[in-house]
């Protein structure tokens, strides 16, 4: 596939680009002036960005847009997005803007956009600014009306407090943990954890170095199994954990060095949030494992699933009360918490593991071994978008006997399996996804991609 | 309708009304142009006081970034100090983001190449070709560099270079009482320091506090300059100075309260440096006779180029000149320091003639040969100037007529020059003799030649 096609992405969730490639400062300042001229509040513009040397760049664009247009402008330096959104409340902001890739490669940079509270913006909202993107026309302010830029020193110290009044930190300093920072924002903020709050994490790849990351900052089982989790038995620690660049989502590895599956981190957080008194509902997509339902189950509680990406889980979060919902999240290790106000937060999704290590009082092999066992398979297949109405079609057809849900694709469940399939939002491809409790559900996985290879 | 240029973009870079029209992705754009121009390197990057210089400042930095510059950040300068130090430290190049003389509403991006000078034509053409095509080197992540602020070094260097030349102790000593109007501007600070600290006057300033705006008309001229005239008065100054926004331009005020014309400023200076180091001298075709009196005494030839800072700077290099200017608008251009206009050299010089010479300032002045000047102007209209200057031909057989820039016509008993202006849409004229009727007459006469309805 052509390089240059993958190399800029205009959506929904912001601006994403390969810098230089893609993503360009024209791109930048556009976007930027675009949001100011959205943003319906009076007030600053929070800004933050993570450790990528193309971050500087985009910093000072951003800056210049939004000063531009009469905003003033309060820089966080190098924090994580879940940083920034709560400085965001906590500053009185209008909006916020988070450059940063998260869990793509070095050369990548992104815009995501905030609104007051640190609030994702809504699919109509998030339409809106690509409209007046388009349209080009900014509401600029008049030479005596422009902007200022303050800086903010304190945001991840403020952070930090906050999650100390939400966790019992008491109670989970005792806790030996290894860090693998993938040379992102995490870093920064643990080494805080630890000075402030007394923790002993070891944290590794911590060095907040922009043009070479140790390896790629994805949450998934084989990152975790690169660096992390062989030192995890060596360093006696009782868990290690993994961020992306921007510290919104968390992978781990058990004390014995066995890297768990991505998907384990929002069923076992929702089997600790999940309590009577708490909401009901878990929010998650259609590719997310069955293990939450089970999970759920034991709670009395019920599983919502949205299609696949941000975008729809923070429009049907919209549709309930904040006291409705336990939690919401991703099979990707991203996980919002209502303590969290709707945040997806890898440092307090970490926290809450921890938290019901401690209240099992079991090592996290252990906890892990609690869960039934389930079997992934995944795949992808070039897309040819012509013919997927017709694919969709066939597989109804031939998977008749199953539950069939089309709100994404297709999802088919049966009772100890489920398979879905459907276009990727972020590459040209189809996604194969099958899981079956215990073995791999390898019969129903070959005659999918079957199916799918006769049509594309 | 009316002409006014919100925004230009042509031989003097960029230069356009903040806000609907100097946007900053017109200047983020600019600066790529102008790194992809340059190379990657460092670039030095600096500003007046104006209100909309930060968010400018913000936005170039995002372009140069973007090309793989290294950005140099000096902050509040004045024009020749950003000069001397692109010079100095063997940047690329450099960027001065100032509207110079023109009213705070105005901002614009001056551009130096890596010997610290003004983009010559034919660097401003090239500049402006990859501007329009947009074809701008992209820097990928690896290839970002960063941004350095170095606040302190160029003053530092610029004043230590002027104080070469002239005579520091026997100025100290006199302990002159200096009057000083700095607008405001970029060279509020560094005026007073270079005044009182380094040259030990007693020092007696207004309008030098940097953050607040322009308290007078930003061009320093007779009218514009009440204040300072009072303050001279009022405290017995011997001599009182006034900058422009950038502190290239310098106006000067003699103990009676008299502000000199810019012409015979310079003819001061001339004389002055002529003293010590006889040489050519290069003016343009407006700056007034008395600096070929001056260089006459002296036996040295003057050359004459069109106005503007670039045209005279190639001719003085093309001749080898050792001191030259633009006497119409007040600048001292010693290449000895830095090839560019700049007030710091004419006050030292000044300074230092009143202490070799004993003469109050209005004695120094009044040594001049007198010379009756006027200027006028008229809105600018395509087609307009070819027939004027065919009419004024017309008017005064016999004369020697030099078409360089517009027409300049020399009578034996004075001359006039008109020409269109390189920054505003007006034509602009000027007349000299040494009798005043006479420059009444040709004032009449190029008025009522200008003033005639186009076609008649």
């Amino acid at each position: 596939m052509n390089e240059r096609s993958k190399s800029l992405r205009i959506s929904h969730a912001g601006l994403r680009g390969v810098v230089g490639n893609g993503l360009t400062a024209a791109h930048v300042l556009d976007f930027a002036a675009a949001f100011a001229t959205f943003l319906q509040r009076e007030g600053a513009v929070v800004v933050g960005r993570d450790p990528r040397a193309s971050g500087v760049m985009i910093r000072e664009g951003v800056t210049a847009s939004l000063m531009a247009s009469g905003r003033d402008v309060i820089d966080l330096g190098v924090v994580s997005t879940p940083v920034l959104q709560h400085s965001i409340r906590r500053l009185g902001a209008a909006g916020g803007i988070s450059i940063g890739a998260s869990h793509n490669a070095i050369e990548w940079n992104a815009l995501k956009f905030f609104g007051p509270g640190g609030s994702y913006l809504s699919t109509a909202e998030a339409g809106e600014l690509l409209d007046i993107y388009h349209l080009h026309k900014f509401d600029f302010a008049e030479w005596r009306g422009l902007g200022s830029l303050h800086r903010d020193e304190g945001a991840i110290d403020a952070y930090l407090a906050d999650l100390a009044s939400a966790f019992d930190f008491d109670d989970l300093r005792s806790y030996r943990v290894v860090v693998d920072c993938c040379n992102g924002t995490s870093a920064a903020i643990l080494k805080r954890l630890n000075e402030l709050h007394g923790f002993r994490f070891v944290l590794i790849n911590a060095a907040l170095d922009g043009t070479a990351f140790a390896h790629e900052p994805a949450t998934d089982r084989r990152t975790v199994a690169l660096q992390l989790a062989p030192l995890v038995e060596p360093l006696a620690a009782d868990a290690g954990f993994l961020f992306d660049a921007d510290s919104d989502r968390v992978a781990f590895a058990s004390e014995r060095g066995e890297p768990a599956s991505e998907e384990m981190v929002l069923p076992m957080l929702a089997d600790h949030l999940l309590t009577p008194k708490t909401g009901q509902l878990v929010i998650t997509n259609l590719s997310t494992t069955a293990l939450v339902d089970v999970v759920a189950g034991w709670h009395g509680g019920r599983v919502v699933r949205v299609p696949v990406g941000r975008q729809a889980a923070i429009d049907a979060l919209a549709g309930y009360s904040a006291d409705q919902v336990a939690l919401a999240g991703e099979g990707t290790g991203a996980v919002m918490m209502p303590r969290f106000r709707f945040v997806y937060d890898g440092i307090a999704s970490m926290l809450g593991l921890l938290s019901l290590m401690s209240a099992r009082r079991c090592s996290l092999s252990r906890v892990l071994a609690g869960y039934p066992a389930y079997s992934v398979l995944k795949g992808t297949h070039r897309l040819s978008s012509q013919r997927v109405p017709a694919l969709m079609m066939a597989l109804r057809e031939r998977f008749d006997d199953g539950a069939a849900n089309m709100v994404d694709g297709l999802r088919v469940d049966w009772e100890d399996r489920w398979f879905h399939v459907r276009v990727s939002q972020t590459e040209p491809v189809i996604r194969v996804i099958a899981e079956q409790r215990g073995a791999p559900p390898n019969a129903l996985f070959e005659s999918l991609m079957d199916q799918v290879r006769s049509f594309m | 309708m009316k002409r006014e240029h919100l925004l230009k973009i042509g031989v003097s870079g960029v230069r356009g009304v903040v806000g609907e029209f100097l946007t900053p992705s017109l200047a983020a754009a600019f600066g790529q142009a102008f790194g992809t121009y340059v190379g990657a390197g460092r670039v030095v990057l600096g500003r007046d006081t104006r209100i909309s210089g930060p968010m400018l400042e913000h936005a170039v930095a995002c372009g140069l970034l973007a090309a793989g510059c290294e950005v140099v950040r000096v902050g509040v300068q004045p024009t020749p100090t950003m000069q001397v130090y692109v010079k100095a430290t063997g940047a690329r190049g450099g960027i001065g983001i100032t509207a110079s003389h023109n009213p705070p509403e105005y901002n614009a991006l001056k551009l130096f190449n890596g010997e610290g000078l003004f983009f010559n034509q034919y660097e401003r053409a090239e500049l402006i070709d990859l501007y329009y095509q947009s074809s701008f080197r992209q820097a990928s992540n690896d290839e970002m560099r960063g941004i350095q602020d170095d606040p302190l070094t160029p003053p530092r260097l610029h004043i230590d270079r002027v104080l070469k030349h002239v005579g520091v102790e026997r100025i100290r000593e006199r302990r002159f009482r200096v009057g000083l109007d700095g607008v405001n501007g970029a060279g509020s600070e560094m005026s007073c320091r270079f005044l009182r600290d380094v040259l030990g006057c007693e020092l007696h300033a207004i309008h030098v506090d940097p953050t607040q705006v322009f308290p007078r008309e930003a061009e320093p001229t007779r009218e514009s300059l009440g204040a300072l005239r009072g303050l001279m008065l009022e405290r017995g100054c011997d001599i009182g100075f006034a900058q422009d926004p950038d502190g290239d331009r310098l106006a000067v005020c003699v103990e009676t309260g008299e502000v000199l014309d810019n012409d015979d400023v310079l003819a001061l200076v001339v004389d002055a440096v002529l003293a010590r180091t006889p040489g050519p001298v290069a003016v343009n075709l407006t700056t007034s006779s008395v600096i070929d009196d001056v260089a006459a005494l002296h036996g040295v030839k003057v050359f004459r180029s069109p106005v503007g800072e670039a045209n005279v700077v190639q001719a003085m290099q093309a001749q080898g000149a050792v001191i030259g200017g633009e006497g119409s608008n007040g600048g001292v251009i010693f290449p000895a320091v830095h090839a560019c206009r700049d007030s710091y050299t004419g006050m030292a010089f000044l300074l230092d003639r009143l202490a070799s010479s004993g003469l109050t300032a209005s004695g120094l002045a009044g040594r001049l040969p007198r010379y009756e000047r006027r200027s006028g102007k008229a809105a600018f209209g395509h087609g307009r100037l070819g027939p004027i200057m065919q009419r004024l031909e017309g008017l005064l057989p016999g004369a020697k007529l030099d078409r360089t820039d517009g027409l300049k016509i020399e009578t034996p008993h004075g001359w006039i020059h008109v020409r269109a202006s390189n920054t505003e849409p007006l034509l602009r004229f000027s007349v000299e003799s040494r009798s005043a009727r006479r420059a009444g007459e040709l004032h009449a006469l190029t008025q009522a030649v200008v003033a005639e309805p186009a076609g008649s």
